[in-house]
């Protein structure tokens, strides 16, 4: 009970002592999640609701954003993007991260045969620029998110091994580890209970990052036509949508990229806090 | 003679890198679906030609005697062939190779002395408001999608102001100029905060450093201290991240050619991926990758010429 | 300690706090320190981490960060320092005062020359040319005892070793003749026998050039070594200051006087059990055993620029053993192979040749339940208080680990047992839901020690457990290792660089050179007469206080005064 108090109470302490962005970029992304999830509730029109009477109007008190050149209210599509570019966010990181702290832990602790591969394998990716090999990847795969995500999957862990290696080898060779050997506990045991936990930190800290070079890069797939395919609403296919009208209606492209930039800055805010804090 | 040894070493070290490279781009034409024969070679080809490519490029053997055709195609400088513009890949690549040249080293010569000048001004004010905007425009800078910003500028000073054209490449030294402005611009103001936000944290950590302790205590006027001794330490990390970054800025550049058309390899790339010249697209990668290699030399090289401990 | 007959003091410090301002508010670093520095005088100030010896060190050149704030007077010269403008501070530094540090290798710029940061202060307050300032850097070079000055001058700081970073150092503290020296426990990182040669050259230099040193260090024998008068430290006031000799001999002070009884060649040293047990089996014999390290080839990581590594050897063919009950020490210097025999005994690192056996068995051969015996009757204590604790686990959850793997104790019993090992080593029971980042370092390593007693192991290995703890903490930490060895009838293998510790503890020592045992024998008759060259330069380059023959009657505690 006692114990459960004290956590209770430092748990609040905690939270009191975060460091400014990273509560500033919690409450955007905690904001772009809601709007995502409620997206219905939020947003005020249909978003593939078409209406040519309406088309290319500029941002009012009705259509706040401003309408597209099929009549589409802006305000409502970028609402909904919201919901397809966090899938993107979430499906672009976790499973190179899942995949790349695998590999680095074991690889980096157990050292070896398969610890040269693994590096000799990052040399290589590293070699080529990163959206350079998701682009040529998802162009012979052809276009859509699902080749995007198994681009991102082939690409995208060997960061997260590499960073997640580095640690584990100074923390392999810090005392408490030696301790944990000469008590007797294998391999596996001292990876989770002890090199894991405490070579976490910078991962989750470049994840952040990583998050938004995926957001950039998917929207800049949807943007040349290769991700996410029409009429399904994504930010980087909206601007590509508007930018023949640019010169009329710049509100079509406006908009949809300052979302993309407040969910980026979100997560770049978050990441610079992570970074403060884990420090 | 030592940094020659490491000159040679380190290029020993780059072959399994190459081969790694060849094999990964060999691996990329395996991913598409159907028949390679007929992508190579494309829709209307005849039977007749589909069984010479097949023969050519030894598509009815197995994969380790492909591996190894490839490879001697390669060693030749042979990229194969685009179905789309009828030529040989790497003369392709060399034709198209000038506006990304130019527009790569515009964009370097506009970041780097925007990075010194905002990463010093911000670690000279530490604390101030100057610097406090600055790690803001750091933390947040490169969330901005290029395609956006570039979107955006050249509707702002193409279209509204009229100051620079939003297409093309001219011709001649001063349109080239003119011409790749605001891609450059659109490209820099991407990665000046990447860059800005590590010099700046480069120099605020060796500007607490003990070695500028002991020069402050030899009684050094601030002033030296800061260029003789914390720019310098400070600046490895910031050349070493130019290096990483300059791969990114190959990928950077793809976007912007597309938005203001400008004729280079990014444009290259993305129109034949839209038109499935698939070799076009696999001597690309190949191209961009040898590309980043030289570039991350260059920058160990450079590395090597500056910070004395990698001499050993 | 005023002294009107005396010249002028070169230094008058009267009053002297800092505050640090910090989120949660001022906290006072120096609490009104008063003393002064006559011209040619080497002052020592002693005093544990935390004791605001640097931070009055740093006021006096004003070298400490924007946070500080302080107060009182500092006259140097005649002039009142803590009214300086930065260009006075400027014209001050290097010229009147100069600063040598603990960390030399981290004090000197890692792309310039040697010559060049030496030659800085000279072309800035000197006004020398460059091929001058070249000229001289070699002559201090030279006169800091560097041999080859005129190729260490383009040298840089990497190529040289510890001892002669701090050479160098000094060379460009010196080089505009200050009247001051502030020395901030310029040995601390050093081997004994280089740090023995550095006293030396401070004191030549203090002779030559009539320089006034303040010397500052957490070693009261390093301080009794060259310094005239002390000042004794203590939460950022002065507890005490006078002659060395005298303090030495009769401080006033309590906390001076647990200072001088914590000094572990003054401490009780327990009967030595000698011979009887060199009969029998040995617990553990070392037979031939050799260790050596191939650095990685690395295929792309340039920032090691190694082409081909060589094979470095750690350990050298050693051969000797130890018999249950007695308390084995190995002494030796950084790089002397001392912590790779304790890894290979332990079955940390595999040696390249020979054997390790416990009971009679070859402990590098163990498999399964053989080597979890080994493991429960083998434990280690280790170096760093902070790195040898899972930051994440509470000292609860460490303790609780090893008894629930070997199945030490009924899973009900657990708490019971950890509250009773936490009891062992005299640690509050209140800490234990605490994580290492809320402890003292004494109260980690006392953490660790209870870890390694979880196993009721029957061989101990304590690896420089104390050398990074104050020298108060260092004493509990000794006499508590002492009650549990006498407790539980262990046998102990005890590896310092710190010949004083060893001789406090230890039965029998080896004295280890570059992985090569060079003597060995019972603690007192190596100590005593030692036969080895290596070994007598060791032992001649202990501060003389460490192993100072009154030693023997003040052994009562800690709080008595000697008459």
């Amino acid at each position: 009970m006692s114990v459960l108090a004290q956590h209770g109470l430092s748990a609040r302490r905690a939270v009191s002592s975060w460091p400014g962005t990273l509560v500033l970029g919690l409450l955007i992304i905690g904001g772009w999640l809601l709007l995502a999830i409620f997206a219905p509730l939020a947003a005020p029109f249909d978003p593939n609701a078409v209406d040519i009477l309406h088309i290319l109007e500029a941002p009012s008190l009705t259509h706040w954003f401003g309408t597209d050149q099929a009549g589409r209210d802006v305000l409502s599509r970028t609402i909904f993007a919201a919901r397809v570019d966090l899938f993107m966010c979430v499906m672009g990181v976790v499973p190179p991260l899942l995949i790349g702290v695998t590999v680095g832990l074991v690889s980096g602790y157990l050292g070896g045969v398969a610890d040269a591969v693994l590096m000799r394998i990052y040399d290589v990716t590293v070699a080529f620029p990163f959206f350079v090999l998701v682009l040529a990847i998802v162009g012979v795969l052809g276009p859509g998110l699902g080749n995007f995500f198994i681009a991102l999957a082939l690409v995208g862990w060997v960061t997260y091994a590499r960073l997640m290696r580095a640690e584990v080898l100074v923390i392999k060779t810090s005392e408490y580890a030696l301790a944990a050997r000469s008590l007797g506990f294998g391999p596996l045991t001292i990876m989770l209970r002890h090199v894991l936990p405490n070579a976490l930190s910078p991962v989750l800290v470049y994840a952040m990052t990583d998050a938004v070079l995926v957001i950039l890069a998917g929207a800049s797939l949807g943007f040349l036509g290769m991700g996410a395919q029409p009429p399904l609403a994504e930010w980087g296919v909206m601007i590509a949508d508007g930018q023949s009208y640019v010169v009329r209606a710049w509100w079509i492209c406006f908009f949809p990229g300052l979302a993309a930039v407040t969910l980026g800055m979100g997560l770049a805010l978050t990441g610079d806090g992570l970074a403060r804090l884990l420090r | 003679m030592q940094t020659l040894s490491l000159l040679v070493n380190r290029l020993l070290q780059l072959l399994p890198v190459l081969l790694g490279i060849a094999i990964v781009t060999f691996l990329l034409l395996k991913l598409t679906p159907g028949d390679p024969a007929r992508l190579l070679v494309g829709d209307r080809a005849s039977e007749e030609t589909l069984a010479a490519v097949r023969q050519e490029y030894g598509l009815n053997r197995p994969w380790p005697v492909q591996l190894g055709t490839y490879f001697g195609k390669l060693a030749q400088g042979d990229l194969g062939e685009s179905i789309r513009f009828r030529k040989p890949v790497s003369g392709l690549i060399l034709q198209f190779l000038p506006p990304t040249i130019f527009l790569v080293l515009y964009v370097v010569s506009l970041t780097v002395p925007t990075t010194l000048l905002l990463a010093i001004a911000a670690a000279r004010n530490h604390g101030g408001w100057a610097d406090q905007a600055i790690r803001v425009f750091g933390v947040c800078g490169f969330t901005l999608p290029v395609f956006w910003v570039a979107i955006m500028l050249s509707r702002l000073f193409g279209v509204e102001l009229g100051w620079f054209p939003v297409s093309g490449y001219g011709t001649g030294f001063l349109e080239h100029l003119h011409h790749l402005f605001l891609p450059a611009l659109t490209t820099s103001i991407w990665l000046v905060p990447v860059m800005v936000q590590s010099l700046r944290a480069a120099l605020l950590e060796k500007s607490e450093a003990d070695f500028v302790t002991a020069a402050r205590s030899k009684g050094l006027p601030e002033r030296g201290v800061f260029w003789r001794h914390i720019l310098p330490n400070a600046l490895l990390p910031t050349l070493h991240l130019l290096g990483v970054m300059v791969a990114y800025l190959i990928g950077g550049t793809i976007i912007v050619e597309a938005v203001y058309a400008v004729p280079g390899l990014g444009r290259l790339m993305v129109s034949s991926i839209l038109s499935r010249d698939y070799s076009v697209v696999q001597g690309l990668t190949l191209f961009f990758a040898l590309a980043t290699v030289l570039v991350t030399l260059l920058v160990d090289i450079a590395t090597t010429l500056i910070d004395p401990r990698v001499r050993l | 300690m005023s002294a009107p007959d005396r010249a002028a003091p070169l230094l008058e410090v009267e009053g002297l706090t800092v505050d640090f301002e910090t989120r949660a508010g001022p906290v006072s670093a120096v609490r009104g320190v008063s003393f002064s520095l006559a011209p040619g005088e080497i002052l020592g100030i002693v005093g544990e981490s935390g004791s605001g010896k640097s931070v009055t060190c740093r006021a006096i050149l004003g070298l400490l960060p924007r946070t500080a704030r302080v107060g009182g007077s500092i006259r140097f010269d005649g002039r009142e320092l803590t009214h300086f403008s930065e260009a006075d501070w400027e014209h001050m530094r290097g010229r009147q005062g100069a600063m040598i540090f603990q960390n030399p290798a981290s004090h000197l710029d890692p792309l310039m020359r040697i010559g060049a940061q030496i030659g800085e202060s000279l072309r800035h307050h000197m006004d020398r040319s460059g091929p001058e300032a070249r000229r001289d850097a070699i002559h201090l070079l030279s006169s800091v005892g560097i041999a080859q000055p005129e190729l260490r001058v383009d040298s840089f700081p990497h190529e040289l070793s510890g001892g002669m970073k701090q050479r160098a150092l000094i060379a460009g503290a010196i080089a505009c003749r200050p009247r001051l020296l502030l020395a901030d426990e310029p040995t601390t990182a050093l081997d004994v026998t280089v740090q023995a040669r550095i006293l030396e050259l401070l004191r030549a230099l203090n002779r030559q050039h009539e320089l006034a040193i303040i010397l500052i260090s957490h070693d009261l024998g390093v301080i009794a070594e060259i310094c005239q008068r002390v000042l004794v430290m203590r939460d950022g006031a002065l507890v005490e200051q006078g002659r060395t000799r005298d303090l030495v001999a009769t401080p006033k002070h309590p906390y001076t006087q647990l200072l001088i009884a914590s000094q572990p060649g003054l401490r009780l040293r327990r009967p030595r059990r000698t011979g009887a047990h060199a009969a029998g089996q040995p617990l553990i014999e070392v037979q031939d055993l050799s260790v050596s390290f191939r650095a990685p080839f690395r295929w792309i990581d340039l920032t090691k620029g190694q082409v081909r590594a060589p094979r470095i050897r750690a350990l050298d063919g050693v051969t000797f053993a130890l018999h249950p009950g007695e308390t084995l020490g190995v002494v030796g210097e950084s790089g002397s192979g001392k912590s790779t025999v304790a890894r290979a005994i332990a079955r940390l690192l595999s040696p390249s040749a020979g054997r390790v056996l416990f009971d009679g068995a070859d402990v590098h051969q163990l498999t399964g339940q053989d080597l979890l015996r080994f493991r429960r009757s083998v434990q280690m204590v280790f170096q760093s208080p902070y790195d040898s604790l899972n930051p994440r686990l509470t000292v609860r959850q460490t303790l609780a680990e090893p008894l629930r793997r070997h199945r030490l104790a009924p899973p009900r019993k657990i708490d019971e047992r950890v509250a009773e090992l936490a009891s062992m080593v005299e640690l509050p029971q209140d800490l234990l839901d605490r994580t290492p980042r809320q402890l003292s370092g004494g109260q980690c390593q006392r953490v660790g020690i209870a870890r390694a007693l979880a196993m009721q192991p029957r061989l101990l290995i304590a690896d420089e457990v104390t050398s990074s703890l104050d020298v108060t903490t260092q004493a509990q930490i000794l006499s508590l290792l002492e009650r549990l060895r006498a407790e539980a009838g262990l046998t102990m293998l005890y590896i310092s660089h710190d010949l004083a510790v060893v001789r406090a503890l230890c039965d029998r020592v080896l004295v280890f050179q570059a992985g090569r045992i060079v003597e060995s024998g019972l603690v007192d008759e190596v100590l005593a007469r030692p036969q080895n060259s290596y070994t007598q330069t060791l032992l001649r380059a202990v501060p003389r206080l460490a192993l100072a023959p009154q030693a023997q009657f003040q052994a009562e505690g800690t709080a008595h005064a000697p008459g």
